[in-house]
């Protein structure tokens, strides 16, 4: 299977705190990713190197089997759509007149907005300023702008932030039919397993920084069958905690 | 280019941005042209104006210029854009797009003043027509010192999430400003601030005017131009621009 995103030792520091430590990671298309860690693992500033938000202090990123320079960032990153810690929007303009402004900037074709404001289900809220949302909205405008260009590849950080159950099951149930219904490979983090392991196929597990744990989460749940699986995330991680 | 302007401008749709700033500029025009015109004033008004006007003027447009870049960069910064679009696209243009629009809407306000001057001089009958050389020259001097100024605010509320950076950055810098045009005896306050400028390349004097003739006696005219100065401008504006985009361009968000 093609590999959508590779990383080689991709470091992170800031001072003398490294945050993101070696991690080679390994993405395959068409497939959901989950990026599991504790409050602080690294996995925000982790997505962010991804992007390009943030510089590595070491280490290559490959996206879609390219090396990614700045050269070539931009042609690259527009192929991925992203939700990185909190949707961004203008408070004073409506979804609608948010997303028009997305498209134009994305070039793409105005029809996407009813499109990806139908499947994050906003549709009804066209005329209502986005700062008078609620939390959830908010995070449904934040997917729809990802989703807006039809990415090949989607990065969603901690997407069920602020959604009720209802909404969280939405989401997982829209996120994962992505990968079938448009061929989207998804990144997506938590700090859950239980929310992970309802959507994910392949999973990376990182603790300070470091990766416990990459592969299919059906063999993470083989490795010790004696040991539920919050067990086995809680050793992999705690392990590295009380290093 | 042009679609990243355009999406400025739907930016800033219901913020009432326009608003404020034709409402900064007429505020600014009553000020200046608040006066009693009697005959001496008549004769010598389209030169008052140009000898006047470059105090009004370092007050009202580095105040204008706060509000048009703080309020802009403040959209993005509200709804943290900034991390959206550095995904979708190139830092450097966002810089670009949201300094020209700037730009254009203060260089515009100076426009609508400078030719409001003309139109009120014709009106109360200032005598003669206008020295229009002189008058280009002036909005010339005018919207330069501008540029420069917003150059650096715009770096700075980008630069800083806290717009009370460039806030105060620009109130303290206007005041700068004021007092090195009381203050002839230490002429490098002028030069090495941006907002000194207006003063500096001030071109019009006032001559013969004491206590007790008052304004009998006095007359106008053209003094020499500093061109250094002006020189020095340009390259400052270019620095604050290079030096701003680049920071911005680098700045992790
Ligand atoms: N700009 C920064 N400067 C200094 N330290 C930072 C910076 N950004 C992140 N860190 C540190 O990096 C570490 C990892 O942060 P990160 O946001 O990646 O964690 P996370 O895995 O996303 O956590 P969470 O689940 O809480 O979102 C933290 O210890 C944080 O303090
Ligand atoms: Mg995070």
């Amino acid at each position: 299977m093609n590999e959508i995103v590779t990383t080689t030792n991709l470091t992170k520091k800031y001072g003398d705190q490294t945050c993101v430590d070696h991690l080679s990671l390994r993405i395959r298309e068409n497939r959901i990713y989950g990026f599991l860690g504790p409050n602080g693992a690294g996995k925000s500033t982790t997505l962010k190197m991804l992007l390009g938000l943030v510089r590595p202090t070491e280490g290559t990123i490959d996206l879609f089997s390219e090396r990614c320079t700045p050269k070539n960032r931009i042609k690259l990153l527009k192929q991925i759509g992203s939700l990185i810690e909190s949707p961004s929007y203008y408070g004073h303009l409506n979804a609608k007149e948010n997303l028009k402004i997305f498209a134009t900037l994305l070039q793409v074709p105005d029809s996407n907005i009813e499109k990806v404001l139908q499947i994050v289900r906003l549709d009804k809220h066209q005329k209502k300023a986005v700062s008078k949302f609620s939390l959830g909205m908010k995070q449904r405008l934040g997917l729809a702008s990802a989703l807006l260009s039809f990415p090949k590849l989607l990065i969603l950080d901690e997407p069920t932030n602020g959604l009720d159950p209802a909404g969280i099951q939405e989401m997982r149930e829209l996120i994962k039919s992505l990968p079938s219904q448009y061929g989207m490979t998804v990144i997506v983090s938590s700090h859950l397993l239980s929310e992970i392991d309802q959507m994910a196929e392949d999973v990376g597990i990182i603790a300070n920084g470091r990766l416990m744990y990459q592969g299919e989460l059906n063999q993470l749940h083989e490795t010790d069958s004696s040991k539920s699986l919050e067990q086995i995330f809680l050793d992999l991680t705690g392990k590295e905690q009380s290093l | 280019m042009i679609t990243l302007l355009k999406c400025e401008y739907e930016k800033t749709r219901r913020t009432y941005l326009f608003l404020t700033v034709l409402g900064i500029t007429l505020i600014q025009l009553c000020w200046a042209f608040y006066g009693i015109y009697r005959e001496e004033s008549l004769k010598w008004g389209w030169m008052m104006f140009l000898y006047q006007f470059p105090l009004v003027n370092s007050f009202f447009l580095p105040l204008l210029s706060v509000v048009i870049s703080s309020r802009l960069a403040d959209l993005e910064h509200k709804g943290v854009m900034l991390k959206y679009l550095a995904v979708i696209t190139d830092k450097k243009r966002i810089y670009d797009a949201k300094l020209i629009y700037g730009l254009f809407i203060v260089s515009l306000c100076n426009l609508i003043s400078w030719s409001a001057t003309i139109l009120f001089g014709y009106i109360v009958g200032f005598s003669g027509a206008v020295p229009l050389r002189l008058y280009l020259l002036y909005l010339l001097f005018t919207i330069m010192p501008t540029i420069v100024v917003y150059q650096l605010l715009h770096a700075l509320s980008l630069l800083f999430q806290n717009q009370a950076v460039s806030f105060f950055t620009g109130i303290i810098g206007t005041f700068i400003g004021l007092f090195s045009m009381f203050l002839p005896q230490f002429p490098i306050l002028r030069l090495v601030f941006p907002w000194g400028y207006y003063g500096a390349l001030q071109f019009i004097g006032m001559f013969g005017w004491t206590k007790e003739t008052r304004m009998k006696n006095v007359y106008f005219s053209v003094m020499e131009i500093d061109w250094v100065a002006f020189g020095i401008l340009i390259l400052m504006g270019i620095a604050l621009y290079l030096i701003g985009e680049k920071l911005f361009e680098r700045k992790e968000v």
